[in-house]
């Protein structure tokens, strides 16, 4: 009938679809949390004790939000990354070998560049970020040139990747550190040279290093950057409809490229802080990255590709990471972390994906409606 | 299709007191009508008139709130397209369900239950149900390759295998071209008469209603306001009840409104040899050139698939020719180079608004905003109060209908979709403006709106290019009138004293 009408109730239908979303990811965060304790239960542990035992390890024990601050930074840096490549439509998940590629690149100026000028720092995480951006470039440039799908060559890259970390590890000319007269050789960096680490922070005998304030700006910046410039309003038109940015002049090599360069780089930055904030006591391994770039892409998609919502989903995830190494003290099986937050990740799909089918329908119905 | 005739002593469908309403609108309200067997029964409104809502309510997709609906003197409820097959209705909607990936057979055969999958017999059975009716058309082509008007043939063929007594079509002809209507015709003509069937045609296009149907019911806000046989009335009669007032009807009075820039405006757009091959080696434009001058409205016609498509794509970037040179205003454009020919003041109205014409995912404010960053923006930092001031301004221009400019697109009507894409192309004040099916899906008072901004875009100096497989379009706005066929053009002839047998013959490529 009369078009104000029919505006009218599109918006309305607008402001209850947001009501009703809030609501279904209230209800399936309590549904994940019910299911999560039955498992508990099930396994024979008491699902208080293993609450208590992951607050305790994540926020309440002495020193433990710092160690929880310390894992958000890497895991925030990730998703960041990662929220840029999905505006764009490029769908990155190649993070974890981006993020190995960067530690490594890191690691042959921060380990093995024994001065105390605080620039290799510089130049050690910076080196990182180019690592990790040509990792992800490589996928690019073979989709922008042999149109081979993203999705496949960034996580073939990932094998690669840690293929290449272990390498590394084999040669004392390279990374490996060879401890003269020691037969069993551990596989590892020497450790960062001293003044080449991240700063730390302290407040309330709580540390964590540099990287945590930077990966927060990190957030900040790019959440302004994607919504507030044309580079990200451009990349938006990109990643929803091509055809129409094709015709307003957003060429998808140039901006797609940039779009996975910035994620591959954020991913590579994040490893290389890893290393110089003192993860695995400085030194870096073939098994370095331990799940933090799929972590971060997950946090990217449980934070709906937002940069500010993903600050307190990576508090989250940092938090059960951290909270896990204190269940198997309290006799549960660490393991079951994983399973919740499995539970967690899937609870929170659902609602989005059910207003996204919603909307879906009725833009069909919407279609046939009009006689 | 057994039995039926005309002789039988009920009517094949009666509706009575239909009545249906969403919140406080009454899509039906009380409406009460009759189709007979070996008859076709045309349904004619404008958009929201109710036609489709009634249909819906008839094939089970929609309950209605009151009223009866008898088949062949029988009251049946129907609760769902499943049951409304089995009582022998059948409906081709407007948009197809086809998968494109899938050949013509496997569309066919695609909602069957049956455990096993039957190749050559569904193969036999499109040719079969072909046959008959005429519906000539590949069992084993892929969907994707097929024109509009053969994906609406395989649409047709799913549903008459399943023989209906009763054939429901929504808009059928909006996609098809002249011909292919002609042809669609002729098919429901074969249904009726051969097959003693009912048919009930749903359009807002009076030539189509005037042309094809036996009956007329018109419908208007939701309640049946005029009904009569077909050979009883005008076009002028089906009009007014249909709008409720006197509209400008498409006629040559149009040619009195054109500005003097006959011929002596300067060179728009000129496009020298293009020639477009597809990716398979098809050449999909042949050498064409064409020129358009500033203020003159050129109307390319031509059946459907004949190349218009890829004409609008190489004018908006979309394309890269593989000879020959576009060049605006005098100077060369890069084909097929991202943004380029927006740069050089080519505006687009795409056939299709959702795939190049906007971003349904973004706000109104930030989809008339997409080829004008520059103007919104300092420095690469977005100007978002400037942005929402200029997206105010041409909704309150254009009379665009929606509640915020900070309203995604989605919410908007298609025809608010339409004007926001109108608005954004003419804000940029291009040289050549390139409408192509604009007013396809419209109603009558968005066409005559599209028209209007059409000319006055002419008047001010713009170049206009009108893509449109309606001829009744072109003769009404365009100057100049030039055929594609295959892919080049094939004839020009200004619109004056237009020999309609020779337009038909070089629309049909045999001039």
């Amino acid at each position: 009938m009369s078009v104000v009408l029919r505006s009218a109730i599109g918006r309305l239908k607008f402001g209850r679809d947001q009501s009703e979303l809030a609501l279904l990811y209230v209800a399936c965060l309590i549904g994940a949390l019910l299911v999560s304790m039955l498992l508990i239960e099930v396994n024979g542990s008491s699902w208080t004790r293993a609450l208590n035992a992951l607050v305790d390890g994540a926020f309440q024990n002495s020193g433990r939000w710092g160690e929880t601050l310390r894992r958000t930074a890497p895991l925030l840096i990730v998703a960041v990354g990662s929220v840029v490549a999905t505006k764009a439509g490029i769908i990155n998940i190649g993070q974890e070998g981006q993020l190995l590629v960067g530690a490594m690149g890191g690691a042959f100026i921060l380990t093995l560049v024994q001065s105390g000028n605080p620039l290799m720092l510089v130049l050690g995480i910076t080196l990182g970020a180019a690592a990790g951006a040509l990792w992800a470039g490589l996928a690019g440039t073979l989709w922008y040139w042999r149109r081979i799908p993203i999705v496949l060559s960034t996580l073939l890259l990932v094998y690669l990747a840690s293929q290449m970390a272990a390498f590394t590890l084999t040669r004392g000319e390279l990374l490996l550190n060879v401890v003269p007269g020691e037969p069993n050789r551990l596989l590892q960096s020497a450790a960062v040279a001293s003044g080449s680490r991240l700063g730390i922070i302290e407040v309330f005998g709580n540390q964590f290093p540099l990287s945590v304030p930077f990966a927060l700006a990190m957030a900040l910046g790019f959440g302004w950057l994607l919504s507030r410039t044309t580079w990200g309003f451009r990349l938006k038109i990109l990643g929803l409809n091509p055809r129409t940015a094709q015709r307003a002049g957003v060429s998808d090599v140039r901006y797609g490229m940039s779009a996975i360069l910035v994620s591959g780089a954020t991913a590579g930055m994040a490893g290389a802080m890893m290393l110089a904030g003192g993860e695995s006591q400085y030194k870096f391994s073939s098994g370095f990255s331990s799940s933090v770039g799929w972590d971060g892409l997950l946090v990217a998609l449980v934070a709906r590709n937002s940069p500010l919502l993903a600050v307190p989903v990576a508090v989250v995830f940092a938090a059960l990471r951290s909270g896990s190494t204190f269940l198997s003290v309290a006799g549960i099986e660490a393991v079951l972390v994983d399973v919740v937050r499995a539970l967690l990740v899937v609870a929170l799909f659902i609602p989005p994906a059910i207003s996204d089918l919603r909307r879906k329908r009725r833009a069909l119905t919407s279609l046939t409606e009009r006689t | 299709m057994v039995g039926g005739g005309a002789q039988a002593s009920s009517p094949a469908v009666s509706l009575k007191s239909i009545t249906k309403s969403y919140g406080t609108l009454r899509a039906c309200d009380d409406v009460s009508m009759v189709f007979e067997a070996g008859r076709i029964h045309g349904i004619l409104g404008q958009n929201g008139a109710g036609k489709s809502t009634l249909m819906k309510i008839l094939i089970g997709l929609v309950t209605p709130e009151s009223g009866e609906i008898h088949i062949a003197g029988e009251r049946v409820q129907v609760t769902s397209p499943q049951q409304a097959a089995e009582l022998g209705i059948g409906m081709v909607h407007q948009h197809f369900s086809l998968v494109d990936a899938l050949t013509v057979w496997e569309n066919v055969v695609l909602g069957d239950r049956s455990s096993r999958l039957d190749a050559d017999r569904a193969r036999a059975l499109v040719a079969e149900i072909g046959g008959r009716y005429g519906l000539g058309i590949d069992p084993d082509a892929r969907v994707s390759s097929l024109t509009a008007g053969q994906r609406q043939r395989v649409e047709i063929v799913k549903c008459l295998r399943r023989n209906p007594r009763v054939l429901i079509f929504d808009e059928p002809t909006s996609v098809l071209t002249m011909e292919e209507s002609e042809q669609l015709f002729a098919v429901l003509r074969h249904v009726v008469r051969d097959e003693g069937g009912t048919v009930a045609l749903v359009s807002h296009r009076l030539e189509e209603v005037l042309k094809a149907t036996d009956d007329v019911v018109i419908m208007r806000d939701g309640r049946v306001v005029a009904e009569m046989p077909t050979s009883g009335t005008s076009p002028d009669k089906l009009a007014r009840a249909m709008v409720g007032r006197d509209v400008r009807l498409r006629t040559s009075d149009a040619h009195h409104m054109r500005s003097g820039a006959e011929s002596g405006g300067n060179v728009a757009l000129r496009l020298a040899g293009v020639t477009v091959m597809s990716r398979r080696g098809g050449t999909e434009l042949d050498g064409l050139s064409l020129t358009v001058r500033a203020g003159e409205i050129v109307g390319v016609a031509g059946a459907e698939g004949n190349g218009q498509r890829v004409l609008a794509d190489v004018l908006s970037s979309l394309r890269k020719v593989t000879s020959g040179t576009v060049e605006v205003g005098g100077a060369a454009v890069k084909t097929g180079s991202a943004g380029a020919m927006a740069a050089a003041g080519i505006g687009v109205v795409p056939e299709d608004r959702h795939d190049s014409g906007c971003v349904l995912d973004m706000t109104v404010a930030e989809n008339l905003a997409l080829t004008s960053l520059d103007r919104v923006s300092s420095r690469g930092a977005l100007d978002i109060p400037a942005m929402r001031e200029s997206a105010e301004q041409l909704i309150a221009q254009f009379d665009v209908s929606c509640p915020s400019p900070d309203v995604p697109m989605w919410t908007l009507s298609g025809g608010n979709q339409q004007r926001v894409v109108l608005a954004r192309e003419l804000s940029l004040r291009p040289k050549v403006l390139v409408a192509a099916q604009p007013t396809r899906g419209l109603d009558v008072s968005a066409i005559e709106y599209m028209g209007d901004r059409l000319r006055e875009a002419a008047n001010d100096g713009v170049g206009v290019l009108l893509i449109s497989s309606e001829l009744d379009e072109i003769l009404h706005l365009a100057d100049r009138i030039i055929v594609m066929f295959k892919g080049a053009i094939v004839g020009e002839l200004p619109n004056e004293a237009v020999d309609m047998a020779h337009l038909g013959m070089l629309i049909g490529g045999a001039a």
